[in-house]
C-alpha cells in the first residue's frame, strides 16, 4: 500500500490517463472517426446538396494537438504562470483531445480554459475577469464556456503527476553521492529542467511514462553519465537484468522527448 | 497592447475547422457550476448531436449508466444526495452528490468541488471516503458518486450522551481509524484541512470514513504561501490562529488531538466563539505559546496573547481530564497538542505509539456501538449535501465562505 509504484497505480493519471501506444492510437482513430461521423450528418442536415469537407485524419489532428500546446506553453509564459500550472494545462489539453476531436472543439477558444481550469486545479485562484483582460479579444464567458465540457473530457482527474520534483530528488541523490563535480550537476540540472518543462508536455510522454520515468529521460538527455551512476546505485541488489529494462525504457522514453527538443 | 502569443500566423489546416459550421465550445449548455448561457440557443440539430456522441461523451454515458440513481437522501443549498444502486449489482449501494449552482461563485466550477473531486479521485483507503467515479448528467451538473455511508457520523454518537455509551477500546478503534486516515493522505501529499467529528462518517460496517475534502490541498512547495484561513475554528491550530502562511501536516494533527479530547469528554476541548477567544482557550487549556516552547512563534503576522501566561501543561493537568484513555493515551494527546508544530507528534509516528498495543484492545469495528434507528440515513444526506469546507451554522462559524478565492490557498 505504501510503496511509491503501489501509491502511482492508484492515481488518476495511472488509472484514466496511461495506455500502450496501440491503445492511444486506436482511441484517437475513434475519436476521428466519430468526429467525422458527426459533422458529415450535421452539415447533411443542413445542405444536403453540397459536397462534405475534407477531414483531417488523426495523424493531422495530433500533430495540431501538438502545435497547439506549443502555443499554450507560450501563452502561459506570456501570462507568467508557475511551471506546475502550465505543466498542468497543457497536459488537460492534450487528454482532452484524445477523446474530443479538434474539427469538434476550436484549440484557441480551449488553451485558454486549460489554463484558467489549470490554475484551479492547482489552487492558484485566479480572478476570471483578470485572467480574460490577459489576452486580447478575450471574456470572461469565452474563457468560461468550455470548463465543462473540459472537465467532462479530461474524466474529472484534476490532479496530474509531474515530474519536477522528482528532478529535485535526483539533484539531491547526485549531490550525497559525491561522484561528480557541483559544475557538473548544476548544468545537468538546468539542462534537464528546460526539457521537462518542454518537451514531455508537448509529445505523449506523459501517456506512456511515469514522472520518475521522464525524469531520468531528461536528465539522460542532458547528461547520460549520470543517470547510469544513479541506476547503479538504485539496482546495486537486484542484479544487471533489472537495470537493464530500466535503461532500455529511459532510452526509449528519451527517444520520444527527443523528437520535441525544448526550443530557444 | 503587448502581442498576445496566441495570435500565430500559421496558415494552419485548423482554419477549416475553426469555420466549419460544428458545435463549438460557446454552445455548451447553460451548465449549473456557472457556466454562462449561450447568447444563441443551441439549434434543431441538437437531435443529430445526441445520436452522434463524442468519444468523451460516450464515456461520461458509460459511468452514468453503472448507476441507477434513487430516492432523495437530503437536499441542501449546495447539493442534492440521492440513494443510488450499481446497476450490475443492485444490493450495492452507494450515495450520489448532485452538486448545484453555486450561486456565491460566477467563475465555473467552484473550487471547493474542483479540490473534492482533486483529491478524492487519487485518495483509495478504508478510511476515507470512496469516490466511485463523476459524471455529467444533464444541464451539466456534476454528479459524484460515493460509497454509502449509513451510520451516521462521529459527532452524532459524541452528542448522544443519553442513548450512547462508549468506553475506551471504542474510543481506541475509532482513533485508529482516524489516524489511518490522516497518515494516508499526509502519506500523499494531502493536507485535509478540516478535520472535525461531522466529518468523520460511519460505514455500515462500523469503519470510520473520513470525508468532505472541500478544504483539501496538497503540500505546498516551501516558496509557496498558503491561506491560514482553513479548519473549523474549534479544531484550528495555534499556528493557523497566528496567521502563519507556510505550514505543514502537523494542522491536521492537531485536529486530530482535539477529536481524541472530544471523544473522551464528550463534549469540544476548546470551543471558542471567536478567533481571539480560541486562542485564550488554547493558552488556558494547552499553554501559552511563547518564543521558549515555540521558537519564533512571536514573528507569526497575528500573535497576540494576553497578558496571562500559562505555562505549558503538564500531564497531571491531562490525567485528571482524560485519565481514562491511561497513561499511554494521554501521553499521545499531549504529543497531538504540542504547540510549536515542528515538535508536534506526525501521523506516522502517532501510528507507532505503544498506545495502541495496551489494554484495552480496540473495539471489533463491527461491535462498536451505533445509533439506531433512521436517524443516520438523514444524516447521510446532511453531511454530504453541505457545501464541503462549511461548517453547520449552529455549531460554530464558516470557515470556507470566508476564504478569499483571489489570494493563496
Amino acid at each position: 500500500m505504501a510503496t511509491e509504484d503501489a501509491r502511482y497505480r492508484q492515481s488518476s493519471q495511472y488509472r484514466l490517463w496511461s495506455f500502450t501506444t496501440g491503445h492511444l492510437a486506436s482511441l484517437r482513430n475513434e475519436c476521428n472517426s466519430l468526429a467525422q461521423k458527426a459533422i458529415s450528418a450535421r452539415l447533411q442536415s443542413a445542405s444536403p446538396n453540397d459536397a462534405l469537407p475534407e477531414f483531417l485524419t488523426p495523424a493531422e489532428e495530433l500533430s495540431l494537438v501538438t502545435h497547439y500546446t506549443v502555443e499554450l506553453l507560450r501563452a502561459a509564459a506570456f501570462i507568467e504562470l508557475p511551471t506546475e500550472i502550465r505543466a498542468t494545462a497543457a497536459i488537460f489539453l492534450r487528454r482532452f483531445y484524445v477523446t474530443n476531436s479538434i474539427m469538434t472543439y476550436p484549440p484557441t477558444e480551449l488553451l485558454k480554459t486549460c489554463l484558467f481550469f489549470g490554475c484551479k486545479a492547482e489552487g492558484h485562484y485566479m480572478r476570471l475577469s483578470k485572467f480574460a483582460d490577459k489576452f486580447p479579444n478575450t471574456t470572461g464567458e469565452e474563457v468560461l464556456a468550455a470548463e465543462y465540457v473540459l472537465s467532462q473530457g479530461i474524466r474529472f482527474a484534476f490532479d496530474v503527476r509531474h515530474p519536477f520534483r522528482a528532478l529535485e530528488g535526483a539533484i539531491m541523490e547526485l549531490r550525497r553521492l559525491g561522484d561528480f563535480e557541483n559544475k557538473r550537476i548544476d548544468r545537468a540540472h538546468g539542462k534537464a529542467r528546460e526539457i521537462l518543462k518542454f518537451s514531455p508536455l508537448v509529445t505523449d510522454a506523459y501517456f506512456h511514462y511515469t514522472p520518475s520515468q521522464i525524469m531520468l529521460a531528461a536528465l539522460a538527455m542532458a547528461d547520460e553519465g549520470l543517470v547510469d551512476r544513479m541506476l547503479r546505485e538504485a539496482f546495486a541488489a537486484q542484479g544487471d537484468t533489472a537495470k537493464e529494462k530500466c535503461w532500455d525504457l529511459i532510452q526509449a522514453c528519451r527517444a520520444m522527448l527527443e523528437k520535441e527538443p525544448p526550443r530557444r | 497592447m503587448a502581442v498576445s502569443p496566441l495570435v500565430d500566423g500559421l496558415p494552419n489546416p485548423a482554419a477549416r475547422a475553426v469555420s466549419s459550421p460544428l458545435k463549438n465550445a460557446a454552445s455548451a449548455q447553460a451548465s449549473s457550476n456557472g457556466t454562462p448561457v449561450p447568447a444563441v440557443a443551441p439549434n434543431a440539430t441538437a437531435a443529430v448531436q445526441s445520436a452522434a456522441l463524442d468519444l468523451s461523451e460516450q464515456m461520461n454515458e458509460d459511468e452514468k449508466r453503472k448507476y441507477i440513481k434513487g430516492k432523495k437522501l437530503g437536499e441542501g443549498t449546495y447539493a442534492n444526495v440521492y440513494l443510488g444502486q450499481v446497476r450490475n449489482d443492485p444490493s450495492q449501494l452507494v450515495a450520489i452528490k448532485k452538486i448545484k449552482i453555486n450561486k456565491e461563485y460566477t467563475e465555473g466550477m467552484s473550487p471547493d468541488a474542483v479540490r473534492e473531486i482533486k483529491h478524492l479521485q487519487e485518495l483509495d483507503h478504508p478510511n476515507i471516503i470512496k469516490l466511485h467515479t463523476v459524471f455529467s448528467s444533464k444541464d451539466q451538473n456534476l454528479n459524484l458518486v460515493l460509497e454509502f455511508l449509513p451510520l451516521g457520523d462521529l459527532e452524532i454518537l459524541i452528542k448522544d450522551t443519553a442513548n450512547v455509551h462508549y468506553g475506551v477500546a471504542d474510543t481506541k478503534a475509532w482513533m485508529g481509524m482516524l489516524t489511518r486516515a490522516v497518515w494516508f493522505c499526509h502519506e500523499n501529499f494531502v493536507l485535509h484541512r478540516d478535520i472535525k467529528p461531522n466529518n468523520l462518517l460511519i460505514a455500515a460496517d462500523g469503519e470510520v470514513k473520513l470525508a468532505d475534502f472541500g478544504l483539501a490541498r496538497s503540500f505546498s512547495d516551501p516558496y509557496r504561501p498558503m491561506t491560514s484561513n482553513v479548519i473549523t475554528r474549534w479544531y484550528r491550530p495555534p499556528e493557523l490562529l497566528f496567521g502563519a502562511r507556510h505550514y505543514s501536516a502537523a494542522v491536521d494533527v492537531w485536529s486530530v488531538g482535539l477529536v481524541f479530547a472530544e471523544l473522551v469528554m464528550r463534549a469540544p476541548y476548546l470551543a471558542g466563539n471567536t478567533e481571539l477567544e480560541q486562542i485564550e482557550l488554547i493558552c488556558k487549556g494547552v499553554g501559552t505559546p511563547t518564543e521558549e516552547n515555540w521558537p519564533g512563534v512571536t514573528k507569526l503576522p497575528e500573535y497576540t496573547i494576553s497578558n496571562q501566561i500559562t505555562p505549558v501543561l503538564g500531564k497531571d493537568h491531562y490525567n485528571a481530564l482524560f485519565g481514562t484513555v491511561g497513561n499511554e493515551g494521554v501521553d499521545l494527546l499531549m504529543k497531538t497538542l504540542i504547540l510549536d508544530p515542528r515538535k508536534r507528534i506526525t501521523a506516522r509516528d502517532m501510528l507507532k505509539h505503544p498506545w495502541w498495543h495496551k489494554d484495552p484492545k480496540p473495539t471489533r469495528k463491527k461491535e462498536l456501538p451505533r445509533k439506531s434507528g433512521g436517524e443516520g440515513e438523514e444524516k447521510v444526506g446532511a453531511d454530504l449535501k453541505c457545501r464541503p469546507g462549511v461548517v453547520d451554522e449552529d455549531r460554530t462559524n464558516k470557515v470556507a465562505r470566508k476564504l478569499d478565492f483571489g489570494g493563496p490557498l
